[in-house]
């Protein structure tokens, strides 16, 4: 089900109409569990089956780690839990993508074998909830969270539904705690969630679908070469359209489980006003980049053993980062630029520090200008199909492509022009305050003519059923 | 081990400090005088509810086919010219339309003919340079409704279901001319070359659920909706130029090959239907004026229609070969008015039943 249907509209009003007129807490944990399961179901009923079968055996797995009396035990269950879920995700997501590479390297080596295609279905969000499920075993097997004994709070731990398909990615640890009392609704709570349910949805309707969306797939899916100006066009169409499909999922997401009484962390934090590489993955897919430094950067050794085992180690988070997003060696290429700049920029920050200079909002400006260009290169092998396609566009970019014909028309720059500076402009305003604060300090009459505008934008706009892109990870 | 978990436990989201319930309510008033305000607006344009033509929609009607249904497949002229009430007093069953608007027909018979329990009647419409075409939008209005119907969620039919019951009601939901890229392409902006296609023709016909198109009384009659839609026609009807970045010679090539295996391949699936006791006929649906010389220099009746309908071996009806079909006019040259739908199909009701006893 997506959030950017009439379908969802009345599911949400009739979930929370009837979670808050309940007033058993353990009712109203049993109907958000169903509704979770209708919801991801909606899609794909037997993929609900696969969803309970991860949830249960990471369950069960989370409880023979916590009551293993050896740490060779508890090690071995753990490593059960990753191989298990590692394999399933393995299975749907990459089972082509290992076995054209196994035909690939025995090509390589002189033998002609030819693989079956497996007619592989991937169920959707398969990746978010692998590591919801995960996290619940890692974190456990850390120590950082009690196993739960409850399968049914856990199950709604893993499929609780505004989060569960695209994220944000909620750790059992931080969301089981809130299901052990029923919360209370503070004042304004509601009201606050709406209003984040509707910024969610204009930047998925209007923004990403309505305004960028048609130029980013006009540009990554053309054949030939492009002027300069289009390649830019397209790739920064396709860098606003992922923000706003993205983290207006994450916004709406928050929004939900707020109105249901629940606080989910920030996803995102304006991105593009980062300055350097380690400052953007602190405000893009939050969720995603400290999950990955919790479970896979620290335990490989972090930056514990010098600034070279540091390098490889970040190398090896954003290959795993890279190849998380999709089964293509593009995806990984994207998640290598953003680990060679992360490499680099530890070595020029270690060399120079923390001069004064640099500190300036000039400098900073200029940095997060750079930052934000090499993410948009970065995003050309994101969405291109092939390296054949990414070459291209960046040949272009850099001015080096063939001359060419105009592909987008003077509208689709004009909107994509303005949606990228204001998008710009919004996230170097806000870099270093939240939403909430900004939100609090407006005069009332604007706070409703702007959530009347975003209303009235979604309302014209119609929506198209686009579905979010994060869901295909 | 901790008994309980995580800094979440702390972890409490701000609430701006503002009268939540009261905006929300002013915001709810605000943007639904909005919507009544855009509503009257749309109305005094000449909009009026209908349903919106989606895959959705069409997805519904084909599931709706049986082994035995007669089915129609075409392009807008089947979706404007028949009348089902017609259809169904002279041919004894209801037929279902499946013509999509500015479509390539052919993969909807294609899945039709790959169906193996279907062995009903199917009605094509055939206009040569549209069933033929080797790619492009005309081919993706196809797949992309196939695929709806193939992959629709049961997320995705509840909210068609609700999308209709707000369409029927609600004039400015037109998904094909008012939402706001289609709005915001009303500005007159200086074009860029090469980028500018053909415009698509505006809101001219209303449809219902199932999804029998009428030509709306605004381009039935003579005035300014109907030159637009008239003039707009041989943009449209004018194959673009070869891709700058693919040598002439090579894209002519692969496009005639395409052609070539399309007239193969429909005559394959034609004799596949008939061969498990389906039926097929294909006609060709007036049109007139600017459109008809168009038509008629680019796709002479003797090059693809003569083609396609020998090699397949299925029975035809050409509008022009009977004098009780030949004189209906088009207002906008492409598409027949609503009585006249009616008309024309009560007409041509007695040579579908002769084609389809062969």
């Amino acid at each position: 089900m997506l959030f950017n249907s009439l379908t969802f509209i009345v599911f949400f009003v009739v979930v929370v109409g009837a979670y808050w007129a309940l007033r058993s807490w353990e009712t109203r944990k049993n109907l958000l569990l169903v509704a979770s399961y209708i919801f991801y179901g909606a899609w794909n009923p037997p993929f609900a089956l696969l969803l309970f079968g991860t949830t249960a055996l990471d369950f069960y797995l989370g409880s023979r780690i916590a009551s293993a009396v050896t740490p060779r035990a508890r090690r071995g269950w753990m490593i059960a839990s990753v191989t298990s879920n590692l394999s399933m995700l393995g299975f749907f997501k990459y089972g082509n993508f290992l076995l054209e590479n196994f035909q690939w390297l025995l090509a390589r080596a002189g033998v002609a074998y030819q693989p079956p295609h497996l007619d592989i279905f991937l169920p959707i969000g398969i990746s978010f909830y692998t590591f919801h499920s995960l996290s619940y075993t890692l974190d456990v097997y850390r120590g950082v969270c009690a196993p739960t004994k409850s399968l049914r709070d856990f199950t709604l731990a893993v499929s609780f539904f505004p989060q569960l398909v695209a994220g944000p990615i909620v750790r059992a640890a931080d969301f089981l705690p809130q299901l052990v009392t029923a919360p209370k609704l503070r004042p304004g709570q509601f009201g606050w969630g709406l209003l984040l349910m509707t910024l969610g949805m204009f930047e998925k309707i209007v923004l990403a679908d309505a305004l960028l969306a048609d130029s980013a797939d006009a540009v990554f899916g053309y054949g030939g070469p492009l002027p300069a100006l289009d390649a830019w066009g397209g790739t920064l169409a396709f860098a606003g359209q992922i923000f706003f499909d993205f983290a207006g999922y994450s916004t709406c997401a928050i929004g939900a489980a707020l109105c249901l009484g629940f606080h989910l962390k920030d996803n995102f934090r304006f991105p593009y006003a980062a300055v350097g590489f380690s400052d953007f993955w602190r405000r893009w897919h939050i969720s995603l980049s400290t999950f990955l430094r919790d479970f896979l950067y620290i335990p490989l050794g972090g930056n514990r053993s010098g600034p070279a085992r540091a390098a490889v180690n970040l190398m090896i988070v954003m290959f795993i980062g890279g190849l998380w997003h999709g089964a293509a060696w593009t995806f990984v290429v994207w998640g290598l630029i953003h680990g060679v700049f992360l490499v680099i920029e530890r070595l020029v920050k270690g060399a120079a520090g923390e001069a004064p200079w640099t500190q300036t909002f000039a400098i900073k400006f200029l940095i997060g200008l750079g930052t934000f260009a090499v993410v948009c290169l970065a995003w050309v092998f994101f969405r291109a199909a092939d390296f054949a396609t990414a070459a291209r566009l960046v040949k272009a970019m850099v001015g080096a492509g063939a001359p060419s014909d105009a592909l987008l028309t003077t509208r689709e720059l004009l909107q994509v022009g303005s949606v990228t500076a204001g998008l710009l402009l919004a996230h170097w305003s806000l870099r270093d305050t939240s939403i909430e604060a900004v939100v609090g300090k407006m005069p009332r009459w604007l706070v409703v003519a702007l959530w009347t505008l975003m209303l009235s934008a979604i309302i014209l706009t119609q929506g198209n059923g686009h579905a979010f892109i994060y869901f295909q990870f | 081990m901790p008994s309980s978990t995580s800094s979440f436990e702390s972890f409490e989201r701000v609430i701006p400090d503002l009268p939540w319930r009261r905006l929300a309510l002013i915001v709810t008033a605000l943007t639904f005088l909005a919507a009544v305000g855009w509503e009257i607006r749309c109305r005094a344009w000449g909009y009026a509810p209908t349903l919106n033509d989606t895959p959705d929609l069409w997805a519904q009607q084909r599931r709706a086919v049986r082994p035995d249904s007669i089915v129609i497949v075409g392009d807008s002229r089947a979706h404007f010219d028949l009348d089902l009430d017609e259809l169904e007093k002279g041919l004894g069953s209801r037929p279902i339309q499946l013509a999509l608007d500015g479509s390539c027909p052919y993969p909807v018979f294609a899945d039709l003919v790959n169906d193996e329990s279907f062995h009903g009647t199917v009605i094509a419409s055939l206009v040569p340079g549209m069933w033929l075409a080797p790619g492009g939008p005309l081919l993706k209005n196809s797949e992309r409704a196939l695929e709806r119907y193939h992959k629709q969620t049961w997320a995705q039919r509840s909210g068609h279901v609700l999308g209709m019951l707000l369409e029927e009601h609600i004039a400015f939901l037109k998904k094909d001319d008012l939402t706001l890229p289609k709005l915001l392409g009303r500005i007159p902006l200086p074009p860029r070359d090469h980028t500018e296609g053909p415009p698509l023709p505006p809101y001219f016909g209303s449809v219902d659920r199932e999804r029998r198109t009428r030509m709306i009384d605004a381009c039935a009659q003579p005035g300014p909706l109907q030159d637009r839609i008239k003039n707009g026609w041989p943009l449209l009807f004018t194959p673009p130029p070869p891709p700058s970045y693919i040598p002439r010679e090579a894209f002519l090539k692969g496009m005639g090959a395409a052609i070539e295996k399309r007239f193969q391949d429909t005559a394959a699936a034609v004799k596949k239907l008939r061969a498990r006791g389906g039926k097929v006929v294909f006609v060709r649906f007036p049109f007139t004026g600017k459109v008809r010389e168009l038509e008629d220099a680019g796709t002479p009746r003797a090059g693809p229609w003569t083609r396609i309908i020998n090699e397949s071996g299925a029975p035809s009806i050409y509008f022009t070969d009977y004098p009780e079909l030949a004189n209906f006019q088009c207002p906008e040259s492409s598409h027949l008015s609503a009585p006249d739908s009616v008309e024309f199909t009560r007409r041509l009701v007695p040579h579908l039943k002769a084609a389809l006893a062969q």
